[in-house]
C-alpha cells in the first residue's frame, strides 16, 4: 500500500517536471536551428512569404479587411482573392498573438511572430499528444510520446522556426481534436464533444488536411458499430460532432458549402444516417417482441441501404458530386502525371521510399507495428480509433512524401505504447506474479535484476541513438533557409551565396514601383515578398493557362516571347541560372515541365519534342535540337556565358550543372536587355524594352545618318 | 466501278482499319487526286516474323481506328490502312521502309514529307500519342476512347459473392472474426508492408535487383537515397518485422505465465532480434545515405 502510494505520488511529480522539460526540450532543439544561421532571421522557403505577407497585411489593416482582400499585384493582370482562397487559420493565430503582446505592452515585430510561431506550437503539440495517449493506454506512454514528437525529423521539418506555414500549427489541431473526440466517446458528455468540435473549427481554418479528421472520426463510428461496440456515449458523440461541426466549418470562406457537396464529406453524412437508423432500431428493439423486430429489422435496414445507395446514383449522375482530392490519392496517382503536369512535377507529391520512412522516424518506424500490436490484443473504443489511424495514415504516407507529417503523430503515439509497455515490466522492481520465492531466490533475484538492466540498458541505448539521429537530421537537412545557399571549401569553411537575396534586394531598389516581373511560378511569392514587386504567377498555382502562358513564352523564341509579354505587361524578366556553381535547381533542369505545362494549353505551338535531338536526348551543347537553342529561356540563361571560362581545364562556356559545353555561344537580344546579374550568376534579371524606345532608337538613327 | 473516295468508304464501314495489298496501295493511297488522306501502318504480324512489338502496336492502332469510326467527329476526310509486309512486300521495297511497325501519314496532296513518318522511338505506339502525331499533321482530332475494362469490376463482385456465400454457409460460427490475434496480424501486415516503401515500387516500378554487367555481381541495395529495388525492399520488411518481434517477445517474457526458463529465452531472443536487426537496418541505411555518422554494433 504505501510503495503504491509513493509512486503514485512520486509519479506526480515526474509529470509535471517531465511536462516543462520536453517543452522545453524541443524548443531548445528548434532554437539551435534558428541560432545556426544568420540572426537576420529570414522566413526559409517560397510559400511562407506569402503567408507572412498576408499576416502583415492582416496586422496592418485589420481583420475585415484581410477577409475581403483582393491582391492585385499578384497574377497579374488577373489579381487573386487572397480571403477567399486561403485557409485564414495561422494569419489570424499570429495577427491576435501580436495584438495580446501589443496590448499587455511588449511590442514585439509580427515578423518575430511569425518566425517563432511554429516551435511554440510544437510544444503545445507535445501535450497533446500526452494527454492522447494519456487517454489510450497511461501517463508512461504519454510522456514517451510526448518525447518523441518533441524531436522526431518528420515533425520537426514542419515547424523550425522560420517555418512559418500551416502545418505548423495544424498537426497541433489536429492531435488536440482527436484527444478530444476521444474524451468525448469515452465520456459521452456533450461537454467534451463541443470542445471537440471547436477545436475541429480551429483545424478546418489552419489546414486543407482537415478532411481526415472529417473522414476518420466516421470510419472509426462505422467500425465501432461494426464491431457491435454501439453505445450511448457514441450517438451523442457522433451526432453533437457532425451537426456542429458541420456548421462551424462552413464558416470558414475557403470551405464554403463544399462539406454538403463534395464527395470527400459524404463519408460523414452517410454514416450520420446510418447511425441515426441504427440508434432507433436499437430503441425499438427494447420495446418490441423478437419476431416483430427481425422482420422491422430486416424491412428497414434493406430500405435503407436501398434509398442510400440510390441517392449516391442519383447525385453522381446529375454531376453535383465531384470527385477532388481523392482522384489524386487511390491509386493510380497516374492519373495526376499525365493530365496535370503541374501537380506531378511537384516534389512532394512523389511516392515513398523505405529510406525516408527511415530517415524521419528511425526506430520508430521498426517499433509501432508492436504497439500497433499491443493495441488490437486489448482492445476497447478508443483503441480502435488509433488503430483506424495508424493504418489510413501509414497507406497515405506511402503514397505521397508530403503526407509523412500526417503519420509521425500516430507513430510516436504507437511506439510510445510500445516502450513503455516493455519499460513497465523491465524497469525497477517486478511486484507481480511470478513464481513463489524459492530457496535460492535472492540468485534468482539477481539474475532476474540483472537481465532486467540488461535489457533496460540497450532499449535506452537505442533511444539515445534516436536522439543523436535525430537532432543531426535536424542540423543538416531542416535547417538551412533555402535562400541563402551554403557551400563548403576544400579545407572545410562555408561559402555563403546570398544571390537570391541580393538579386530581390536589387529589384525592389533599382526598378519601378509598380513594374512587372515575369518568372516561373515557384518565385512568385519570393519576388512578391522579398522585392515587393507585382509577379505574373505564383506558388498558388490556381490558373493553369496563366501558367502556361509564362511558360509558352519561355520555350518560344525571342520575337513570339516579346509577343506575349507585351499583352501581358512585362517590365522584367527573371530567371535562375545555376551552371557556374553547379547549382541543380535552376530553370533549365524545370525547363521541361514549363514545356509540358505549355503544351497542354497550347499543344499547336509548342511540342515537347523539339526541344530533344533526334535520338531523343535533352542536350544544350552543339548537339542539341535548335528549336532549344534558339529557345528565350536557353538565351536568357546563357548570354555572355560562352565569354566565360570558370576553369582551365575546361572550355569557355562550360555549363556545371550540366557537364556541358554549351551550343549557341554568340547570343543576342533583340528586345531584351540585361539588367542584372547576381554575384555567382545564380539569379539574371532582363528587361523588356518596350516598342517606343526601340522606334525612337532607329528614329534617332535615321535622323543622323 | 466506284469512286476511289466511295471504295474507301465502302471499307471503312465495314473494318476500322482498311487491310491492304501491294495493288490497292497503289491505286488508293499513291494514286493522286485524292480528296482524303491516309494513316498507314507498315507492319509484319505473321508469327514466323516475329515481331511483338507489330503485336502490341497494332492493338493500339485498332483502339484508335475503332474510336475515330464510332466518333462523332466522323468525316470521310481520313482513313486507317494496314500494310503487312507479307501482303505487300513491293510496298516495303518501293518506300525503302525496313523496319517494321511504321507509320506514315499520305497527305490528300502533295508528297509526304519527313514529319509524316511517326517517331515510335521518341513517342511510343500509345494510341493517345499516335491520335496526337495525326492531329499535327491534319489537324483532325482523334479522341481515343479505350473500351471499358470489365474485368476489374467482374472479378470484385465475384469475390464479393465467394466471400458472401462463405460467410452465410458458416454463419451459425463467426467466431473466427471475433479472432484478434487474425485482425491483429492483418493490420501488422498491411503497416509492414507499407512502411518498406512497397506503394513507390508499385509506382515507379524498379527492377528486383542489379547486375553490374562488367563484374557479374549482384547488388540487392541501390545505391542512392532516391531509389530502391524491390529486393531491398523485402529486407527491409523482414527487418522491421524481425525488430517488432523482438519488441512483443519482450513484452511476452515479462508478462506471461510460462515457466522460469522458457521466459528468460524468450526475453533473450526478444531483445536480440531488436538489437541485432536494428543495427542491421541502421547499416543499410548508412550504405545509402552517405554521409550519415552513426552506426550501432556493425558498420
Amino acid at each position: 500500500m504505501d510503495g503504491l502510494t509513493d509512486s503514485g505520488h512520486g509519479h506526480f511529480n515526474t509529470k509535471h517536471k517531465w511536462r516543462t522539460e520536453f517543452s522545453g526540450c524541443n524548443y531548445v532543439v528548434k532554437n539551435d536551428t534558428v541560432a545556426n544561421h544568420m540572426r537576420v532571421v529570414s522566413l526559409s522557403s517560397f510559400l511562407l512569404r506569402f503567408n507572412y505577407r498576408s499576416t502583415h497585411h492582416l496586422t496592418s489593416n485589420g481583420f475585415y479587411e484581410f477577409l475581403n482582400w483582393f491582391d492585385e499585384r499578384a497574377w497579374y493582370p488577373l489579381g487573386r482573392i487572397v480571403g477567399g482562397t486561403v485557409y485564414p487559420g495561422l494569419m489570424v493565430t499570429a495577427g491576435l498573438i501580436h495584438y495580446v503582446l501589443n496590448l499587455l505592452h511588449m511590442t514585439v515585430h509580427i515578423r518575430d511572430v511569425c518566425v517563432f510561431l511554429a516551435p511554440i506550437f510544437s510544444g503545445l503539440t507535445a501535450i497533446s499528444t500526452f494527454l492522447l495517449t494519456r487517454e489510450l493506454w497511461n501517463q508512461g506512454a504519454g510522456l514517451l510520446a510526448a518525447c518523441f514528437i518533441a524531436i522526431v525529423p518528420g515533425y520537426i521539418s514542419r515547424s523550425v522556426a522560420g517555418s512559418f506555414d500551416n502545418e505548423g500549427i495544424a498537426i497541433f489541431a489536429l492531435q488536440f481534436t482527436y484527444y478530444l473526440w476521444v474524451k468525448s466517446v469515452k465520456t459521452g458528455s456533450v461537454f467534451w464533444t463541443i470542445g471537440c468540435c471547436l477545436s475541429y473549427f480551429y483545424m478546418v481554418s489552419a489546414w486543407g488536411g482537415y478532411v481526415f479528421i472529417i473522414n476518420l472520426i466516421p470510419l472509426h463510428v462505422f467500425v465501432l458499430l461494426l464491431m457491435q461496440r454501439y453505445s450511448r456515449r457514441v450517438y451523442i458523440a457522433y451526432s453533437t460532432f457532425y451537426i456542429v461541426g458541420l456548421v462551424l466549418s462552413m464558416q470558414i470562406p475557403f470551405v464554403g458549402f463544399q462539406p454538403i457537396r463534395t464527395s470527400e464529406h459524404m463519408a460523414a453524412a452517410g454514416v450520420f444516417a446510418l447511425l441515426q437508423a441504427y440508434a432507433f432500431l436499437q430503441y425499438l428493439k427494447d420495446r418490441l417482441t423478437k419476431q416483430e423486430f427481425q422482420t422491422l429489422f430486416f424491412l428497414g435496414v434493406s430500405l435503407a441501404a436501398g434509398v442510400v445507395f440510390l441517392t449516391v446514383i442519383y447525385l453522381t449522375y446529375t454531376g453535383k458530386f465531384s470527385l477532388s482530392l481523392m482522384r489524386y490519392l487511390c491509386p493510380p496517382p497516374r492519373y495526376a502525371k499525365i493530365h496535370i503536369p503541374i501537380i506531378a512535377s511537384v516534389s512532394e507529391h512523389q511516392p515513398t521510399t523505405w529510406v525516408s520512412f527511415f530517415f524521419d522516424l528511425h526506430i520508430l518506424v521498426c517499433t509501432f507495428p508492436a504497439g500497433l500490436w499491443f493495441c488490437i490484443k486489448n482492445i476497447n473504443d478508443e483503441r480502435v480509433f488509433v488503430a483506424l489511424y495508424a493504418i489510413s495514415a501509414v497507406y497515405f504516407a506511402g503514397v505521397m512524401v508530403r503526407l509523412m507529417l500526417t503519420l509521425t503523430p500516430v507513430v510516436c503515439m504507437l511506439s510510445a505504447i510500445a516502450f513503455s509497455s516493455v519499460f513497465e515490466h523491465y524497469l525497477g522492481d517486478d511486484q507481480k506474479k511470478d513464481s513463489p520465492p524459492t530457496e535460492d531466490s535472492s540468485d534468482e533475484d539477481d539474475k532476474r535484476n540483472s537481465g532486467n538492466l540488461i535489457v533496460t540498458m540497450l532499449m535506452l541505448m537505442l533511444l539515445m541513438m534516436f536522439a543523436v539521429h535525430c537532432t543531426w537530421v535536424t542540423s543538416n537537412a531542416y535547417s538551412s533557409p533555402s535562400v541563402v545557399l551554403a557551400s563548403y571549401n576544400h579545407d572545410g569553411s562555408r561559402n555563403i551565396l546570398d544571390d537570391f537575396r541580393e538579386a530581390y534586394y536589387w529589384l525592389r531598389q533599382n526598378t519601378d514601383e509598380h513594374a512587372r516581373v515575369m518568372s516561373w511560378w515557384d518565385y512568385g511569392y519570393q519576388i512578391a515578398g522579398m522585392a515587393n514587386r507585382t509577379t505574373l504567377v505564383d506558388n498558388n498555382t490556381w490558373n493553369n493557362s496563366h501558367i502556361a502562358l509564362v511558360g509558352k513564352a519561355m520555350s518560344s523564341n525571342e520575337s513570339a516571347a516579346y509577343q506575349i509579354m507585351q499583352s501581358l505587361d512585362v517590365d522584367y524578366v527573371l530567371i535562375i541560372f545555376g551552371g557556374v556553381i553547379g547549382y541543380s535547381g535552376d530553370d533549365i533542369n524545370k525547363f521541361l515541365w514549363m514545356v509540358r505545362i505549355a503544351e497542354g494549353e497550347h499543344p499547336k505551338d509548342i511540342r515537347e519534342s523539339d526541344y530533344f535531338t533526334p535520338q531523343g536526348e535533352f542536350r544544350v551543347d552543339k548537339a542539341g535540337s535548335p528549336t532549344l537553342l534558339n529557345c528565350l529561356m536557353y538565351k536568357m540563361s546563357y548570354y555572355r556565358f560562352g565569354e566565360m571560362q570558370l576553369d582551365f581545364r575546361t572550355p569557355p562556356g562550360f555549363d556545371r550543372t550540366r557537364n556541358a559545353e554549351i551550343g549557341n555561344k554568340d547570343i543576342k537580344f533583340k528586345h531584351l536587355e540585361e539588367a542584372f546579374t547576381s554575384e555567382h550568376w545564380l539569379v539574371r534579371i532582363y528587361k523588356v524594352k518596350n516598342e517606343g524606345s526601340s522606334r525612337t532608337s532607329s528614329f534617332l538613327r535615321k535622323a543622323r545618318s | 466501278m466506284l469512286l476511289p473516295l466511295g471504295q474507301m468508304m465502302d471499307w471503312a464501314s465495314k473494318r476500322s482499319v482498311i487491310r491492304m495489298n501491294g495493288e490497292k496501295f497503289r491505286r488508293f493511297v499513291k494514286a493522286p487526286p485524292r480528296n482524303y488522306s491516309v494513316v498507314v501502318m507498315f507492319t509484319a504480324l505473321q508469327p514466323q516474323r516475329q515481331c511483338g512489338v507489330c503485336k502490341q502496336a497494332d492493338e493500339e492502332y485498332q483502339i484508335l481506328a475503332n474510336s475515330w469510326r464510332y466518333s462523332s467527329a466522323f468525316t470521310n476526310k481520313i482513313f486507317f490502312a494496314s500494310v503487312d509486309f507479307d501482303e505487300g512486300s513491293d510496298i516495303f521495297h518501293m518506300l525503302n521502309m525496313n523496319s517494321a511497325p511504321t507509320f506514315m501519314h499520305f497527305p490528300s496532296k502533295g508528297k509526304p514529307k519527313r514529319a509524316d513518318t511517326y517517331e515510335l522511338q521518341v513517342r511510343g505506339f500509345a494510341a493517345e500519342q499516335i491520335s496526337r502525331w495525326i492531329a499535327d499533321r491534319t489537324d483532325i482530332n482523334v479522341r481515343v476512347i479505350r473500351p471499358p475494362n470489365y474485368a476489374g469490376p467482374l472479378m470484385l463482385g465475384f469475390l464479393l459473392a465467394v466471400v458472401g456465400s462463405l460467410v452465410y454457409l458458416r454463419r451459425n460460427n463467426l467466431e473466427f472474426l471475433y479472432n484478434k490475434n487474425a485482425w491483429a496480424f492483418a493490420a501488422l501486415c498491411f503497416v509492414l508492408i507499407m512502411t518498406s516503401g512497397q506503394m513507390w515500387n508499385h509506382i515507379r516500378g524498379p527492377p528486383y535487383a542489379h547486375k553490374n554487367p562488367n563484374t557479374g555481381q549482384v547488388s540487392y541495395i541501390h545505391g542512392s537515397s532516391q531509389a530502391q529495388f524491390v529486393a531491398e525492399t523485402h529486407i527491409v520488411l523482414l527487418f522491421n518485422s524481425a525488430v517488432t518481434f523482438g519488441m512483443v517477445l519482450l513484452h511476452e517474457a515479462a508478462t506471461s505465465d510460462m515457466d522460469i526458463g522458457k521466459r528468460k529465452i524468450m526475453c533473450i531472443a526478444g531483445i536480440g532480434l531488436v538489437v541485432l536487426f536494428f543495427s542491421w537496418l541502421l547499416s543499410i541505411f548508412r550504405a545509402k545515405y552517405h554521409g550519415y555518422p552513426y552506426s550501432f554494433l556493425m558498420n
